[in-house]
């Protein structure tokens, strides 16, 4: 027989093996609670992936774990708010917004209470399957009254996450996805509500996009420039309240609109964008990159990015169908 | 009297189903090990002696249904599924492999072994109730079994599945608490313990016991006491040691264990020495 590690040996290799992220979001919040007495943190057994351990770790009065029992985290958020406190809410996106979605309703939005609901996992990507993906929380949060809906679209807007939260004087949504390995260094962005940030110009086509699409969307804008073809990228970090003006400028401006998100095409961004057209009456070649009507399988994130179609290939087709049809 | 089943083999089918764990984990670190190595006795008792299947018709009518519902231990499912005859064990080397339905969190793309895609806690046990609910209206014998981790009864829906189950005194149905004392935050008393677990259980109208889920003749004996219980549904408590079965490993607390090469070769050594 080989020779086998005792238990104290085996912990060590184990211990040594976490490999630390960044935790913008989560040192965000503990910086911004330290100057706010009334935000306190709440989590369902996910303090790790949710960035909120510096937080129990340094305000530990104002932390509650409140054990895997979502529907009571949100009714809770609902009683400190009535308090005067302000609860940032944690888990992953599927568990924050589908799994308590009455308990939104009727106590945190109705009431329009400042309980920020944070939301992990967004999208597709994850290995852990359907039951942790979240292809439909943006339709139902969009149509909740009262609550706002901030993605991040990379580490280095993460704190601004928070603020945005703060800002909003009501329930907000923010939806984030940690990087999964240490990315470069970066330097913090700042977000404001109701507005876009314009991270490429280009006249031919918009793409307006969220999250993780935003990356792969500039990649796919750095791919059509070498066709021809100048893209703009819109980071709509704002989903509601939206960047009407953005939108319009970018309507009036290229006459070619494509919109990418992780997230099925059913009632996220590609809608909420297409809504605002033709409500203004706008008429224009237009396509939703997301995930079709249709439930997703567990994976490593670029698998499941290209088999989905939402990766940078997928977004330059559809800019490449759109400007086939401004041509046409 | 003869024993009904040989209790030597069924811990060799465990160490086995434990070896293929920690080679199914090792070469990408997704899965949860140590939760795998605690429950194989459970599910090698259940699986090999307690319920009545047949691999070869996964969707007979007849057949136990058995509900994980704690989904994401699937190293030690589809080892189990495949000893079982379920499928290949050497379609156990895609487990979380891109495309692979072998995925990390149990889904019914794996056909109707997966008797309900669960890895949204707490949502299986009504799942469970309401197919023994059916077998009863449809006259059949099968018996349903919903096995659930102990962080996994801090969702308030497994309570409104039990106290349903108690008050319609659903008697085909078993749940079997995997109880390895552990959520992701660490310990569970640190987070919201759920003593008296029995208590509550009892008060709920099910028929209790508690027994060394690492003992594969205590939980044979308390699926038989649990097949005779009448106008009650019972309730298996299984206290289970995480890393069970391998020294290096044994009681390390790890929710989600990355797993070094170093630790898993250790791991392997000590299983394959016991087969």
């Amino acid at each position: 027989m080989k020779a086998t590690l005792t238990r104290l040996e085996a912990a060590d290799f184990i211990n040594r093996s976490f490999k630390p992220l960044p935790r913008a979001y989560g040192d965000a919040l503990v910086a911004a609670a330290r100057t706010d007495e009334r935000i306190v943190t709440l989590c369902a057994d996910l303090t790790f992936p949710t960035e909120t351990e510096a937080f129990r770790d340094e305000l530990p009065e104002r932390f509650h774990n409140v054990g895997i029992a979502e529907a009571n985290m949100i009714g809770m958020a609902g009683g400190m708010a009535r308090s005067g406190e302000i609860p940032f809410c944690h888990s992953f996106s599927a568990f924050i917004t589908k799994r308590v979605l009455d308990q939104i309703t009727m106590q945190v939005a109705y009431p329009n209470l400042p309980v920020k609901l944070v939301g992990f996992l967004p999208g597709i990507t994850t290995i852990l399957g359907v039951s942790h993906q979240a292809i439909e929380d943006l339709a139902i949060m969009r149509a909740v009254p009262n609550i706002a809906i901030f993605e991040a679209s990379g580490p280095e807007y993460h704190a601004a996450m928070v603020k945005l939260a703060l800002d909003w004087d009501g329930p907000a949504y923010l939806r984030i996805k940690r990087p999964e390995t240490a990315p470069p260094d970066f330097a913090h962005q700042t977000l404001e509500i109701g507005k876009g940030v314009l991270r490429r110009d280009g006249g031919d086509v918009a793409i307006i996009a969220a999250g993780l699409c935003v990356g792969e969307s500039l990649r796919a804008a750095e791919q059509l420039a070498g066709e021809g073809i100048a893209a703009r990228v819109v980071d709509m970090a704002s989903i509601k309240p939206i960047d009407r003006d953005s939108i319009l400028q970018s309507a009036a401006e290229t006459g070619a609109i494509v919109t990418a998100e992780n997230h099925g095409i059913i009632g996220g961004l590609g809608s909420a964008v297409a809504e605002l057209l033709m409500d203004e009456g706008i008429g224009l070649p237009f396509k939703r990159v997301g995930v079709q009507d249709q439930f997703c399988e567990g994976g490593t994130t670029p698998y499941l990015m290209r088999k989905f179609g939402l990766d940078a290939p997928a977004i330059a087709d559809a800019v490449r169908g759109v400007m086939k049809k401004k041509k046409g | 009297m003869q024993p009904k089943h040989n209790l030597e083999k069924l811990e060799k089918t465990a160490t086995k189903l434990r070896l293929h764990v920690v080679n199914m984990v090792a070469p990408s670190g997704q899965g949860y090990v140590q939760q795998g190595l605690g429950a194989a006795d459970l599910f090698a008792s259940l699986y090999f002696a307690e319920a009545t299947l047949d691999p070869a018709n996964p969707d007979w009518p007849d057949r136990d249904r058995i509900f994980l519902t704690t989904a994401h231990n699937t190293a030690i499912l589809y080892a189990t599924l495949a000893e079982r005859g379920y499928f290949a064990t050497d379609r156990l080397d895609a487990y979380v492999a891109d495309g692979s339905p072998l995925e990390i969190n149990a889904s019914e793309r794996m056909g109707a072994v997966v008797e309900a895609t669960c890895g949204s806690l707490g949502q299986g046990l009504s799942v469970a109730v309401g197919s023994a609910v059916a077998a009863k209206r449809q006259n059949r014998a099968s018996r349903v079994y919903a096995i659930l981790g102990d962080g996994e009864m801090q969702e308030g829906n497994v309570w409104e599945a039990a106290m349903f189950a108690g008050s319609a005194g659903i008697d085909n149905l078993c749940l079997i608490a995997d109880c390895n004392f552990v959520q992701c935050e660490g310990p569970m008393n640190r987070v919201m313990s759920l003593d008296p677990l029995m208590n509550k259980m009892e008060s709920f109208g099910f028929a209790c016991q508690e027994v060394d889920g690492n003992d594969i003749g205590a939980l044979l004996g308390a699926y038989d006491i649990a097949r005779t219980a009448t106008g009650k549904p019972s309730f298996i408590k299984a206290n289970t040691v995480m890393g069970k079965g391998v020294a290096s490993l044994e009681g390390l607390m790890f929710h989600q264990l990355r797993f070094p090469p170093e630790v898993a070769e250790s791991a392997r050594a000590e299983l394959e020495a016991q087969l």
